[in-house]
């Protein structure tokens, strides 16, 4: 499959612009019967997700349009919720990051994923509020969007399709997602961690 | 299949919403008057603030925070118990919201639910799923209009408002109107209870003082009064000192009209009496035994004076 997609070109212009651009790095991650999604991270050979969909020393399975593969369980962040799997031969196209500093809220964001065992299914939604650290630093994204078991580990994006953040859990109805530049930095700590 | 519109652009959407959001967080405040989170409240005249009633726990002077991040101190000087709104005025505030066009609130108008839970604004998104006319309060008052929303509504939301994706306000949102659901009361009811609080400092409520129930009389009775319909009101208790209790009114009488309004269901009498004015007398027919009355009451407001 080759893919003309540029991540240049302004992108989701459309409903099913944005579709087609997330099934094209967006896969499920299956571990004991249990699904969750995941994220191609752009070359890297990585699929990101949440640590909850994964197990410790057990290596998940990766689903894509084109197979099932098995991954290899390379780190997991457990405060953070976040756990990347290698997957060699597997590639998306480079992922565009949206700083939840630039989020305003009642803009579009849009959940993608396997609810319940659903495939591909995506939801609609607006931002709701961005939770600080003490620090200022944005810890989650919290969106007003429905999310179900299976939502785990898939991503949140804006209306472009550019990633907001790794939807994480639901609290009080709302979706609360991993912000896009905490994940970013916990992949180059992966790489890091490889390339020593 | 031809179509002349251009498709729906997801990224002119989005920054329509959240313009409207930047807009409308303008006129929405914090109102911190009860326990845990503050609840919202929306500028809508000159120096007046409304709110839903029941998250404004305390009476008196209470902390607002103003989008700017300033607080204020706001005084409550009028509730609605019917319509669960509440009047403060404060001075410093900024300019009041601006409303929305009627044909924004229709069934499957986006909206926007705007809320002030803290310092920031948070929102939420959907559709008006619903509007109901002839919407009941505990007491019994008609409201029409009333929105049902099929949007999410968090906690602190209740009191702030329900936008149209253009910025203007089609409402108030008030989870309790609905047990819980997402409901909104509409802007004209807004408008009119506000008036009539700073007019007179309640609503007005005309009142007879009887408690009915629908009831068919006999077919024999129908016929030998030679009446037009078998359903009206039995007069089930008539409350000291009260319009009815002066007029004649028994226990046991079946009202048949007011002002030839014919009275089927207890709401047909509620919402008559709504029609008129406190003070001025209107007539009421009824069956007494074998014989058909027509007496003159003067309903009086209930919500003056007293409390």
């Amino acid at each position: 499959m080759t893919s003309t997609f540029t991540t240049e070109s302004p992108i989701g212009a459309t409903p099913s612009e944005l579709i087609d651009h997330l099934t094209q790095w967006v896969v499920e991650v299956r571990h004991r019967g249990s699904t969750g999604t995941g994220i191609l991270w752009g070359k890297s050979g990585m699929v990101l997700t949440n640590a909850h969909c994964v197990r410790d020393g057990e290596d998940p399975q990766i689903v894509t349009s084109l197979g099932t593969r098995r991954g290899r369980l390379l780190a997991v962040a457990g405060d953070d919720d976040l756990a990347a799997i290698s997957v060699p031969g597997l590639a998306g196209p480079s992922l565009n990051i949206r700083d939840a500093n630039a989020l305003k809220t009642g803009e579009l964001l849009f959940a993608y994923g396997h609810p319940l065992g659903v495939p591909n299914a995506l939801s609609m939604g607006v931002l709701h509020a961005v939770v600080r650290h003490r620090n200022g630093e944005a810890k989650f994204v919290v969106a007003d969007v429905r999310l179900a078991p299976g939502n785990s580990g898939g991503p949140l994006v804006d209306a472009k399709g550019q990633l907001v953040g790794i939807n994480h859990m639901v609290a009080n109805g709302l979706g609360v997602a991993i912000p896009a530049t905490t994940v970013a930095r916990f992949v180059d700590q992966v790489r890091a961690a490889r390339a020593a | 299949m031809a179509s002349n519109t251009a498709p729906l652009s997801l990224v002119d959407l989005s920054s329509q919403l959240s313009s409207t959001v930047e807009r409308a967080s303008q006129y929405v405040v914090a109102i911190r008057a009860r326990r845990r989170i503050p609840s919202s409240g929306i500028i809508w005249r000159d120096g007046l603030i409304v709110s839903a009633s029941h998250t404004v726990r305390r009476d008196g002077r209470v902390p607002v925070t103003l989008p700017s991040g300033d607080s204020v101190e706001a005084t409550v000087i009028a509730r609605d118990p019917e319509t669960d709104l509440v009047v403060l005025r404060a001075d410093g505030l900024p300019a009041p919201a601006s409303r929305a066009e009627s044909n924004e609130s229709s069934v499957g108008s986006l909206a926007l639910a705007v809320g002030r839970p803290g310092r920031a604004t948070t929102a939420s998104f959907g559709i008006v799923s619903a509007v109901i006319d002839g919407w009941r309060s505990h007491q019994g008052r008609r409201i029409d209009g009333v929105l049902r929303l099929d949007l999410s509504v968090y906690d602190g939301f209740s009191g702030g408002p329900l936008v149209s994706a253009s910025g203007g306000v089609i409402g108030l949102n008030n989870s309790a109107l609905a047990g819980g659901a997402a409901a909104a009361l509409p802007t004209a009811v807004i408008d009119s209870v506000v008036d009539d609080l700073l007019s007179r400092g309640h609503v007005s409520r005309p009142y007879l003082g009887v408690a009915v129930h629908p009831v068919t009389l006999a077919s024999s009775t129908v016929s030998q009064l030679q009446l037009d319909r078998a359903d009206g009101l039995v007069v089930l208790s008539v409350a000291d000192d009260t319009p009815a209790e002066r007029a004649g009114i028994l226990v046991g009488d079946v009202l048949l009209e007011i002002t030839g309004t014919p009275l089927t269901k207890p709401a047909n009498l509620y919402d008559a009496l709504l029609a008129t004015k406190a003070g001025e007398p209107v007539s009421i027919r009824l069956v007494r035994g074998d014989k058909t009355a027509t007496l003159a009451v003067t309903p009086i407001d209930r919500n003056s004076g007293g409390e």
